[in-house]
């Protein structure tokens, strides 16, 4: 039954020129789950995250979100989408860019809640262009949840962001999965790894492996995930 | 100094133009495209008035005096009924007409040359040939004839304008509307790219919007800014620079509004094809330029050579003109048909272009 994953993903690729940027990925993900999709820079991470909105489309395979076929511009009221880097206006302020975002996902309240989860709500009427890169990345993260997405994409959220922070932030993530959001979420940081439900790991464009950070250190024979990660590459290697 | 360091900067710049090849192509296609034109035009374009000569001069001076204005290289002559003179005048066919009277040789033998000389004169530039060509034909008949020592005095009227109007009040007209244009599609262009540079278009594109939605959304936005814009633009020009207006100030205000929001969908649309702001600001020279040459701002559209007025017809900007010379020299009002042509065709250049940049802007990024 497909109505039960958050996003389907079967067998998808996805050429650039002569790069792979995907190669036969398939992969499902639970509603309310938080699934990490972990691997290097250029891996593909993105590039799937992206075919999740119908931004790029599959060469080959299908994508289906929510219990729609990809693309879908209706569903994406039901998406938040934090794209990787800070995309802001950054002659807004705060308050005025998550209102902005509200308002073309068609919500209606909700500004100042989400203000306070990302710890913003002090800091509301300051322009963008003047705030760090750290709160840049909250007010980001804010734009993405304000309309309560069933759906929660985040392409590494938490670049820029300092240690407490990354903690209180994860809490709310788990708050909101506890609550059934579903969030999938892009890193390449091996603590943020182990909160996530399940992990896959990409690298060239292929799923290497899937499963729980616990069922990933057994696979591999290592006590830490970045070690697992490491020996699962050279293996593939 | 140090000419190592110095050196790492020129190479630096050199190595980054070899990889942007539309700049490159700009800065050595532009100058031949736009000087070629530029020549094209001024060589091209014929630059003689056209003159009516109405003889009704039951004496022969009139015959002698048409002959001479015919011989003269600054205005090229015709024959004409002098009852058709105004008619011909309002549909450009003449910039002026020539009538001599029918006691014409009469008035000459009493001491007096008074032909009447009725000038289109929307245009200042082609009055001055005219009188300076019937001057000189007076003059070597007066000098050549029997009538030595005649009194010269030609009777001018305008049909628009008149004495006073100036070079101002012919191109201000026109440059209302290009100001409004220029700058209101360099700061579309340039924003609409902003937003895609800075990530935002991508989260527009994976939200419920509609790419319609963002396009008129734009559209509505830099047109009221474009809008206030030219009313200080207008205001400016009527009330400070006095520039000469016989029309409806609020058809003009119209006219410089539907220029706004045809610059405002230009910007939109060409900000598709460009990837950053420099490339964006690489249009001007390519699409104000030729359009600032051909509207019939400088040169009237129908002096110009033929293929260029083939050109000429397909830019908005040449309607826009046409039509704010017409409101503000003419006195044209929507009951004119040509005014009517003008607002018809920029309208149905917004539509094009709105549909042309919904059409353009790309959900996916591949």
């Amino acid at each position: 039954m497909s109505d039960s994953w958050a996003v389907d993903v079967q067998d998808v690729s996805k050429n650039f020129g002569d790069v792979k940027a995907l190669d036969g990925v398939t992969l499902r993900v639970r509603q309310g789950e938080i699934y990490g999709l972990l691997g290097p820079n250029g891996s593909g991470k993105t590039t799937l995250i992206r075919m999740f909105v119908g931004l790029v489309a599959p060469d080959a395979g299908s994508v289906t979100v929510l219990g729609k076929r990809i693309p879908n511009v209706s569903l994406l009221s039901h998406v938040g989408y934090m794209t990787q880097g800070a995309a802001l206006y950054p002659g807004l302020s705060v308050e005025e860019n998550v209102q902005f975002f509200a308002a073309i996902n068609g919500a209606e309240g909700g500004v100042k809640a989400t203000l306070e989860f990302v710890k913003l709500y002090d800091r509301r009427n300051s322009v963008v262009s003047t705030l760090s890169g750290g709160m840049r990345q909250r007010c980001s993260l804010a734009c993405a949840l304000v309309h309560k997405p069933q759906l929660l994409l985040l392409d590494e959220p938490t670049v820029g962001v300092d240690p407490q922070l990354r903690v209180e932030l994860w809490d709310g993530f788990k708050q909101m999965a506890d609550a059934g959001t579903t969030i999938i979420v892009s890193s390449h940081v091996m603590d943020e790894a182990e909160r996530c439900q399940r992990l896959g790991l990409i690298l060239f464009g292929q799923l290497l492996t899937e499963g729980s950070p616990d069922e990933i250190r057994a696979t591999a024979g290592r006590p830490t995930l970045e070690e697992a990660f490491l020996s699962l590459s050279e293996r593939r290697a | 100094m140090s000419g190592k360091r110095v050196g790492a900067i020129t190479k630096r710049l050199l190595q980054q133009f070899r990889r942007d090849r539309r700049t490159l192509a700009l800065l050595f296609v532009a100058p031949i495209v736009i000087l070629g034109l530029l020549g094209y035009l001024m060589r091209g374009s014929s630059s003689a008035p056209a003159v009516g000569i109405a003889n009704e001069d039951q004496g022969p001076l009139g015959a002698t005096v048409a002959a001479a204005l015919a011989g003269s290289s600054e205005i090229s002559t015709t024959t004409i009924q002098a009852s058709d003179g105004d008619s011909k005048l309002k549909d450009g066919s003449l910039t002026a007409y020539i009538v001599f009277p029918s006691d014409f040789s009469s008035q000459a033998q009493a001491g007096t040359i008074a032909p009447d000389v009725h000038l289109e004169g929307s245009q200042p530039g082609t009055i001055a040939p005219v009188l300076q060509a019937l001057q000189q034909a007076l003059i070597s008949v007066a000098s050549s004839g029997p009538g030595q020592g005649l009194h010269v005095q030609p009777h001018p009227t305008y049909l628009y304008g008149g004495p006073g109007f100036d070079t101002l009040d012919y191109f201000g007209a026109a440059f209302i509307g290009l100001v409004v244009f220029f700058l209101v599609f360099v700061v579309t262009i340039v924003s609409f790219l902003n937003e895609r540079s800075q990530g935002t278009l991508e989260r527009l594109m994976a939200s419920p919007l509609r790419r319609g939605e963002i396009v008129v959304g734009y559209m509505l936005g830099f047109t009221v800014l474009a809008l206030i814009q030219s009313v200080e633009v207008l205001v400016f020009s009527l009330a400070v620079l006095q520039v000469h207006n016989s029309g409806n100030v609020a058809l003009i205000f119209g006219l410089e509004a539907l220029m706004a929001i045809t610059a405002v969908n230009l910007g939109i649309f060409l900000s598709m094809f460009a990837r950053t702001e420099f490339q964006a600001v690489q249009f001007i020279p390519l699409v104000i330029v030729p359009q600032f040459l051909l509207s019939g701002i400088l040169f009237s559209v129908n002096s110009e050579p033929r293929p260029l007025q083939v050109l000429s017809d397909v830019l908005p900007l040449t309607y826009a003109v046409n039509g704010l010379r017409d409101v503000m020299i003419k006195g044209a009002d929507l009951s004119w048909g040509s005014l009517q042509l003008d607002v018809g065709v920029v309208a149905g250049f917004i539509v094009l272009l709105v549909v042309a940049a919904v059409a353009t802007l790309r959900r996916r990024i591949a």
